[in-house]
């Protein structure tokens, strides 16, 4: 079995080389740590990115805002350029954890419309500037769903029973069920809350499942056959599915974003700045949205973009859609009492 | 022979710097208070382990264990009769279907556990299979229930439960075995009286890595049950995540690892009282 | 010494491993889904196989995770079987080791990597792949001892006097009859630890810096756009790469063996 010693000691001797080469394969060009979600850009603009300053991106990605959060608070990580959400970015500001921008270094800035600046969660976009943004709204697959869907209640239909796909996310259900009632949807009225949450109950027998990430391949495969879901994806499912069609309810909802920022202790603030300024220059910002998707806040950019991303009507929302959202705001103590009532919701039980 | 003690205290140093002194801190976490954005307050205070004792997360404490010994004993009904036949497989066969068992874990767990959704879902493969071949004709509704969310637990912790077996299997003392067949007993009997009071520690071994494991797994309820069964890891996720509240999180995780501790520990008295009974037998 | 199986057996041996590998096969099929998400076939493409190696974002990850887990699992097996071997002569066993050795077992992933990044942030230790590497082991090192521990529980040590009563020396006694009779454990607690490195996620995330994402944290940052079915493409290749690789090594072995008396030895 002489044969066997060989292969172990191929295999370590393997790994030292390859511990070896990875460790001595830093370049000595300058680089940026981008931390964003995986495919939140298009790849070719980061290369042209790296080949306009002659630098190098490392592309580091995480799976939602908590995990950035958590990863932020507890120190030591040194990224250049992170991605959160509006929520996030009011939250981050709290706990001191960005650095503010220097605007004279993104001249670019001003090309974004006048709706996606100065938000309610960072009003002189002090730390933040916007990537993209959306809105909830309800899908639905007109083979299953008949008659118009104009309301958040129409999810309350008992023919719906185990057809209704709900987001994963604590903030958007109850949220949802504030708005449902006609309250806003970052009430800290315990009332109101519970007036909502008893309504959410209600719904839970007729839902299929909760999902954040893959509500797309379970509307898509017509798994469920109406749910809550962010405008974006409601682009991309009705791409792939001809069936579905999308509405923001009567009653109004939830508007969010993602942001780009620049985290406390950053080592190339001015390389971040670049990037940022880079990524909202017209023609690289169409580039990059026609490619993956999402809508562009970027005014100048329009010229470049393509017909069919102009007419797309759930990428680009109306006027009147977007004057029926409202922002979620930091609920600060009354946090607590949504993580009780979610628990509740997910576990059934009181 | 106390001469070879001395060599655990690389790992117990190893331990003490990687474990023991982080653990320190989320011990020392679970008694402080937090302010309403989530930071730490430094005050001692026990409302965090009070806080577990209310019925609802009682009661979601309950459905963990549940679930937990349900997959480990149906972990140990599939893999034992697999660990045997890979025991007595030949010397080369047998470490190639331990790697073979092994090699689909390697890939992405996330991966794995969509493909179970691919698989299972109402438009399915399963499904449509079964409606090609006329045995329904409407399609089960497999995902999103507690059922998927156990055959994914059943899934993923099979290796866990086949390698401890396996090793435990492959060192029987078969002279043991022979004597017995040799007296007449059936192969049943052996097995009974020999083989499986032998192959007790891997079973128990095998056990506590499923039991401990499912418990601490947070995934598959949420992709195969469709996120609408909480277990205590799911808490523990959102406690330190969207709830922003580590002193809650940091006492349930405590509260978990001391119950766990202390039930391994029931196993190793219990296994230990055996072996101790057998070695006199065999003395 | 072998004996005979019972073909109920081999039947039940050869359904889990279909079992084993029903998911695997969807990962397959759907790895050549001309869709850039996977709910429904679209058609056939090889496609995937060919951006897979243009993806530089994806080699890289598999790199990182490839290092790390050989790595940890090089560093584990050999601390989790020392320490297997050296509690074996204790009589009492000490409870606070025990406890030390099975804690990372119980302890939730998110508390370890979330306590393991609080521990390196405050002693200014750079986030890269030795941090990954440290953590893997820690937990790795417990699963290595369990399984090697109740291997050696059931081992008399009359062969190991025998060969110091003939004058063995001790490092002899453990090459030529301790560790071989130890090694399948040992085996089995390697591919435990790799099967865990390779696969980890939560702990990895926390430790992780900016230029060592794994397999794993990659694939979970696409979870929101969609996984691409790249992945699925990587994940056959992997398949493949680690089956034909064990299918050489056997090969191998069976190559050396021939003529030759199998030895009882494990090298």
């Amino acid at each position: 079995m002489k044969k066997m010693k060989w292969f172990a000691s191929t295999v370590l001797a393997g790994a030292m080389i390859a511990t070896l080469v990875v460790t001595a394969g830093c370049s000595q060009k300058e680089t940026l740590n981008l931390y964003s979600w995986a495919d939140n850009f298009d790849p070719d603009v980061i290369k042209d990115f790296e080949k306009k300053y002659d630098v190098t991106v490392n592309y580091a990605v995480f799976a939602n805002n908590e995990d950035l959060l958590a990863k932020l608070k507890a120190g030591g990580s040194k990224y250049d350029v992170i991605q959160p959400s509006d929520y996030m970015v009011a939250t981050m500001i709290q706990q001191d954890l960005l650095e503010p921008l220097n605007k004279d270094n993104i001249p670019n800035w001003n090309n974004i419309s006048s709706h996606f600046k100065n938000l309610p969660y960072d009003k002189d976009n002090k730390y933040s500037i916007v990537y993209t943004s959306g809105v909830t709204g309800i899908a639905y697959n007109k083979k299953y769903v008949k008659g118009e869907i104009t309301s958040w209640s129409d999810l309350w239909k008992p023919e719906f029973k185990d057809k209704v796909l709900l987001l994963d996310d604590m903030r958007e259900v109850i949220g949802m069920g504030l708005k449902k009632n006609g309250f806003s949807n970052s009430s800290t009225n315990e009332n109101e809350i519970k007036k909502s949450v008893d309504d959410i109950k209600q719904l839970l027998p007729s839902v299929l499942a909760f999902d954040t990430d893959n509500i797309k391949q379970k509307l898509i495969a017509e798994e469920g056959w109406i749910g809550t879901v962010w405008s974006g994806d409601a682009a991309y499912i009705a791409a792939q599915n001809p069936d579905i069609a999308y509405v923001i309810p009567k009653e109004g909802s939830t508007i969010f974003s993602d942001n780009y920022a620049i985290p406390k202790g950053a080592k190339n603030k001015d390389l971040a700045e670049k990037f940022i300024n880079f990524m909202l220059d017209p023609e690289v910002s169409a580039k990059n949205y026609e490619s993956i998707g999402y809508s562009d806040p970027n005014e100048k950019a329009k010229p470049f973009h393509s017909p069919e991303y102009q007419a797309n009507k759930m990428i680009n929302l109306s006027n009147d859609e977007f004057a029926r959202t409202e922002w979620l705001m930091d609920v600060g103590k009354t946090l607590q009492v949504y993580d009780r009532y979610w628990t509740e919701i997910k576990s059934g039980r009181e | 022979m106390k001469k070879t003690k001395w060599l655990i205290s690389p790992v117990v140093l190893w331990l003490s710097l990687f474990l023991i002194l982080p653990m320190a801190i989320v011990v020392v976490i679970s008694f402080l208070g937090r302010d309403e954005f989530g930071n730490l307050v430094i005050q001692f205070s026990l409302d965090n382990y009070a806080r577990f004792f209310d019925s609802l997360y009682l009661g979601i404490y309950w459905d963990t264990i549940a679930l937990s010994v349900l997959t480990t004993l149906i972990c140990v009904l599939i893999s034992y009769p697999l660990a045997y036949y890979i025991a007595n497989a030949g010397p080369t066969r047998q470490k190639i279907w331990l790697l073979f068992i092994t090699v689909p874990f390697w890939i992405n767990f996330l991966i794995r556990t969509y493909a179970w959704v691919l698989l299972l879902r109402s438009q399915g493969v399963v499904n449509s299979f079964l409606m090609d071949i006329g045995i329904i004709d409407e399609p089960l509704k497999m995902l999103y229930t507690k059922g998927a969310v156990l055959l994914g637990m059943v899934y993923t912790f099979i290796p866990y439960m086949v390698l401890p077996i396996y090793v435990s299997l492959e060192q029987m003392d078969r002279k043991l075995l022979e004597a017995a067949s040799d007296l007449g007993a059936s192969r049943w009997r052996a097995f009974w009286h020999i083989t499986l009071p032998q192959t007790k520690s891997g079973m128990m071994t095998g056990s506590v890595l499923v039991f401990v494991s499912t418990a601490g797994m947070y995934v598959v309820t949420d992709i195969l049950g469709g996120s609408k069964s909480t277990m205590l890891s799911n808490i523990i996720q959102t406690q330190f995540l969207g709830a922003r509240d580590w002193p809650f999180g940091a006492a349930l995780s405590v509260i978990f690892a001391i119950t766990s501790l202390v039930l391994i520990y029931l196993f190793n008295m219990a296994l230990r009282s055996r072996h101790e009974r057998s070695k006199e037998g065999r003395a | 010494m072998k004996q005979k199986t019972n073909p109920l057996l081999s039947i039940h041996a050869y359904l889990v491993m279909a079992f084993i590998y029903l998911p695997v096969l969807m990962i397959l099929i759907f790895s050549f889904n001309n869709s850039r998400i996977n709910s429904t076939w679209e058609g056939f493409t090889f496609k995937w196989y060919g951006s897979l190696f243009q993806n530089r974002n994806v080699m890289d990850a598999l790199m990182n995770s490839l290092t790390i887990a050989f790595t940890s699992t090089v560093i584990a097996t050999v601390l989790g079987t020392v320490a297997a071997l050296a509690l074996r002569n204790a009589v009492r066993k000490s409870k606070t080791v025990l406890g030390m050795l099975y804690l990372p077992i119980v302890v939730p992933d998110i508390i370890m990597g979330l306590s393991l990044l609080l521990l390196f942030s405050q002693f200014h230790f750079p986030l890269g792949k030795w941090t990954i590497i440290i953590a893997h082991v820690t937990f790795s090192i417990s699963y290595v001892y369990v399984i090697v521990a109740s291997r050696i529980s059931g081992m008399g040590k009359q062969l190991e006097e025998a060969a110091q009563d003939l004058g063995a020396s001790p490092w002899q006694t453990f090459r030529y009859i301790t560790l071989p009779a130890i090694w399948p454990g040992v085996l089995a607690g390697a591919i435990m630890a790799f099967t865990l490195s390779i696969d980890d996620f939560m702990i990895s995330f926390f430790v992780a810096g900016p230029d060592s994402t794994t397999l794993p944290i990659y694939i979970y940052g696409l979870v929101k756009r969609g996984i691409s079915p790249e992945i699925n493409a990587l994940c056959t290749i992997m398949i493949i790469v680690s089956v034909g690789l064990i299918l050489i090594a056997q090969w191998l072995q069976n190559k050396g063996n021939r003529g030759k008396k199998a030895s009882t030895l494990p090298f």
